[in-house]
């Protein structure tokens, strides 16, 4: 069996380099007078590879992965915009990249979380912001911890969330992982939540509240998010909005005004920092007034003196990231608000939404599109009706084929054989016009050739790979 | 400035396609109520404008010529293949591999990470990143919590404080008992009800332990506790023993050190290693290696996907699903660019040079280095003048080391000094040299 690429351990010339060290310039002394033998290691099996040979080894696996720089990237629920190439630029400036969390002189990069906080509660109604999680999921967990200690301050016993089953997957992971028990919501017919079980499930005393996203992973918006929202309220819980699909609320409606308390955002999401293979991302955290003193410390404020930072409140859930968060990623989310400022933030979220219904209405021909509605930003399709017992991962596979990226797959986990298709603002109609020819073919495909989808993808570096064999045999090293 | 790809007539002609009249009419759903009326942010800005702007904004952040600040980020130079690297296309404008053909070259590179971090820790198995060292250290707790079906853990004074204040916000989360021991007190705390010991090293204030030792002492008083041990500046292992060979459980680090830029701490890299023997118990990704099903060529793919919450949901190892996959590509960078040789040359002047800065501080009147135990990069001071101190460090433009009172608050004329493989001759003297006058100031102000 050969391996079609060859690793980078297995790329060593006899020559090695020592480029990037620089000239030793004091007198040394023997090691062993700073540190005895017994603590130093006998071998270190890194090869040592000239400059030149990695640079094109990565150049070479660069170019056998899909980007958004390769095409469309559909893949719901993740918001796979253009990343701007300036933010990559500003990321970078010196007087950004080469700060040191701990260094006094920071003023300028306090006041531009200081100010991205302000623009963030314009955009989501809410109140306060913390920049500290590092994802979204980490954003989950903050915003359910403030929950969590909300209650505790009360001295309530509230120890179970409610999640519908058209949330994230990382929706009731981070409830567990503060402590909750969850109480999944199953929907109705149309994909919204009932009423009637948000109901019965509050008046049991011991629910803290719920974990939303709305519009859902269907792309439907709740229609009854208020009187959802006001329910909970009632019985004294909160609501927590889960922002991966913020994009097409944008300028349109903001969270808060749906009655939601809590929200993370996903900075790589909708706000067009790169998604960077899996990360980094940045999950900020807002709140309403109330809940403010509960956010990580530490927060940042305004005085007459500038931009100086408070490190201890008493309620604060307390620290849940090293130093101040992804500044990194901050940055570039700060210039794609200024960029974009408010006619093309509102924008985004209508052509988002343009874009999601007319791939909807063009798909629907021929695919089974389960909740058969206008859609928000992203829509989910079926595997249903397709031929010849071709499945929702053939067609994924199919459409690597035709040099594109496939969309989320078997997932919401409410509609069997799920494509979960959010197309973004950043696609031309030409582009969403490919994509729906590209999927028609597939359909007829799967009616005259279905081994062709079967045996797909063919045009890959790689073939369909084996992903049974790579869990019970797990090799996760060389 | 915008993004969108559409003029007026396009989107006319797609709404009159779709049966739709307006684009107000796509939100149709939303009761009227909630509609917002205005969204009040500025009007947007063109490159340029932008580019200035915040060019200014950076403005108002000071760099300096020279660092002997560390605490948990640290300044060591970034070859430039690295950024070169993870700004091709085809890495930072993907996402998680979910469609392993497709992603091949990403799937390749953080293989290649998993087993440049196993190398170099000799650990059996690394995960694919989490966000930071200190979440990496908060997940490796409660994977030893559940490993060990006890909730109880016990940290060796010495980690890192944010550190510290991030695993006790995680273990509140799960009612999981924590306490901060100091290391004369440890044995006496160790029973069957601990589920694991925390320990960094080289710990905050620099020293090194004795790993061999420590764990010895642990293994004989709680033989079923497990180890885990942290490190804030990994660099040190191309000398240091590493933790595999020292029978740790589970390894965690900062991984900013190797080619991540400082950017006010953010983002850096968790790695997260652990023996083969927990592989199943460990949150985050991992990419495996395995063949084609109807072919003979090997590929890449993410693997053990049912610990994850996407499958799992609420009986997940973790709820982490975005990682740090562009930072873990720049540490692969910077650890093949260095290699062998290169990293532990690196090491090698990391001890060097902080030992020299060490002995010509210890000549200098009113100046004690604190430490007994070895340091790498880092070591603590007591000062004759602090504040004096860190006013003549700014005056040469070097960024001053920590009052290790901002976190220990106790620890009055207490400074933390790290000094690495970038701090110049140049620099060194003109520290030297702003200790002296320093303590000169003091003497003469008495």
């Amino acid at each position: 069996m050969t391996s079609n690429l060859t690793l980078i351990f297995n790329k060593g010339t006899k020559r090695s380099q020592h480029n990037f060290i620089p000239e030793m310039d004091i007198d040394k002394v023997d090691l062993l007078e700073i540190i005895p033998s017994f603590f130093q290691r006998e071998d270190l099996p890194l090869p040592d590879i000239p400059e030149v040979e990695i640079v094109r080894h990565y150049t070479e696996l660069s170019r056998r992965n899909y980007g958004i720089d390769s095409g469309i990237y559909p893949l719901g629920s993740c918001t796979m915009k253009y990343n701007p190439k300036i933010n990559e630029v500003i990321a970078r400036l010196p007087a950004f990249s080469q700060i040191h969390p701990l260094q006094e002189e920071n003023q300028g990069a306090l006041e531009l979380m200081h100010h991205l906080s302000e623009m963030l509660r314009e955009i989501t109604g809410m109140d306060g912001f913390t920049f500290q999680p590092a994802a979204g999921a980490h954003g989950e967990l903050t915003g359910i911890l403030i929950m969590k200690k909300y209650f505790e301050n009360k001295n309530l016993k509230k120890n179970k969330i409610l999640v519908p089953d058209s949330a994230h997957g990382t929706n009731p992971s981070s409830a567990k992982m503060a402590g909750f028990s969850i109480i999944e919501v199953r929907s109705n017919d149309m994909g919204e939540v009932p009423l009637d079980h948000i109901e019965f499930a509050m008046q049991q005393g011991d629910v803290a509240g719920i974990m939303l996203t709305n519009p859902n992973t269907l792309g439907i918006f709740d229609r009854q998010i208020k009187d959802i929202t006001n329910i909970i309220h009632k019985y004294g819980g909160l609501c927590y909005y889960d922002g991966a699909n913020l994009n097409p609320m944008l300028g349109i409606c903001r969270p808060k005004d749906m009655g939601f308390d809590i929200v993370h955002l996903n900075l790589h999401k909708t706000f067009s920092t790169p998604h960077g293979g899996g990360g980094p991302g940045s999950g900020p955290v807002g709140v309403t007034k109330e809940l403010i003193s509960y956010l990580p410390d530490p927060s940042i404020i305004a005085t007459e003196q500038g931009f100086v930072c408070r490190e201890k409140t008493n309620n604060s859930i307390g620290r849940i990231k090293c130093f101040w968060g992804n500044f990194g990623v901050i940055i570039r989310a700060y210039a794609y608000i200024l960029a974009l400022g408010a006619e093309g933030l509102k924008r985004v979220g209508q052509i988002s939404v343009l874009n999601a219904n007319y791939l909807r209405v063009f798909l629907k021909e021929k695919y089974h599109l389960p909740y058969d509605r206008i859609c928000q930003h992203e829509f989910v399709l079926s595997d249903r009706g397709i031929e010849n017992n071709v499945t929702t991962e053939d067609i994924a596979k199919r459409i690597l084929d035709y040099g594109l990226y496939a969309p989320t797959i078997y997932f919401p986990l409410i509609v069997k054989g799920a494509m979960m298709i959010e197309p973004t603002e950043t696609e031309s109609k030409a582009s969403l016009d490919n994509f729906i020819d590209v999927m028609n073919n597939i359909y007829n495909e799967a009616k005259t050739n279905p081994e062709l989808l079967k045996n797909a993808p063919l045009n890959t570096p790689v073939k369909r790979l084996d992903a049974v064999l790579a869990a019970r045999n797990p090799i996760l090293k060389e | 400035m915008d993004f969108i790809l559409h003029d007026k007539e396009t989107i006319t002609e797609m709404l009159t396609s779709i049966g739709i009249n307006s684009l107000e009419e796509l939100f149709q759903d939303i009761p009227a109520d909630l509609l917002l009326k205005k969204l009040n942010l500025p009007h947007g800005l063109s490159e340029p404008d932008l580019l200035r702007r915040l060019e200014e904004l950076s403005r108002k952040n000071k760099i300096y010529s020279s660092s002997f600040l560390g605490a948990g980020c640290y300044y060591h130079y970034i070859p430039s293949l690295v950024d070169f690297v993870i700004n091709l296309s085809g890495f930072y404008t993907a996402y998680t591999p979910y469609q392993a053909e497709a992603s091949q070259g990403y799937l390749q590179a953080i293989y290649e990470y998993q087993t440049a971090i196993t190398r170099l820790t000799q650990m059996d198995v690394a995960n694919a990143s989490m966000y930071d060292g200190s979440t990496a250290l908060a997940e490796a707790a409660i994977m030893a919590t559940v490993a060990a079906k006890k909730k109880k853990i016990i940290l060796l004074e010495g980690i890192h404080p944010e550190y510290v204040e991030v695993v006790k916000t995680y273990c509140w989360g799960q009612d999981i008992h924590f306490e901060v021991v100091m290391e004369d007190a440890l044995i006496s705390k160790l029973d069957e009800s601990v589920a694991a010991v925390l320990f960094q090293s080289p710990n905050f204030f620099g020293g090194i332990e004795n790993i061999t030792e420590l764990v010895q002492k642990i293994r004989d008083k709680a033989p079923k506790c497990l180890i885990i041990q942290v490190m804030t500046d990994p660099t040190c292992l191309g000398v240091l023993k590493p933790p595999g060979k020292s029978d740790i459980d589970i390894f965690v680090a900062e991984g900013q050190s190797f080619g991540i830029s400082p950017s006010f701490g953010g983002p850096g890299l968790g790695i997260f290693a652990s023996k083969q023997k927990y592989l199943r118990k460990m949150p985050g990704r991992l990419i495996g290696k395995t063949n084609e099903i109807n072919g003979e060529r090997e590929g890449f793919i993410l693997t053990l996907q049912t610990r994850e919450q996407h499958i799992r949901r609420e009986k997940a190892t973790s709820n982490i699903c975005t990682n740090q996959a562009l930072c873990a590509l720049a540490s692969l960078i910077y650890l093949v660019s260095l290699g062998k040789t290169g990293l532990q040359e690196i090491a090698l002047q990391n001890f060097q040079k902080s030992h020299y800065v060490k002995q010509k501080l210890a000549t200098i009147p009113g100046y004690q280095i604190l430490n007994k135990k070895p340091t790498y990069n880092e070591f603590l001071v007591k000062c004759p003048n602090v504040h004096e101190l860190i006013e003549q460090c700014k005056q040469e433009n070097l960024l001053p080391p920590l009052m290790i009172s901002k976190y220990f608050p106790d620890m009055k004329d207490i400074i933390l000094v790290c000094v690495t493989e970038s701090n110049s001759r140049e620099d060194i003297e003109k520290f030297i040299h702003a200790a002296e006058k320093a303590s000169n100031k003091n003497i003469g102000g008495n």
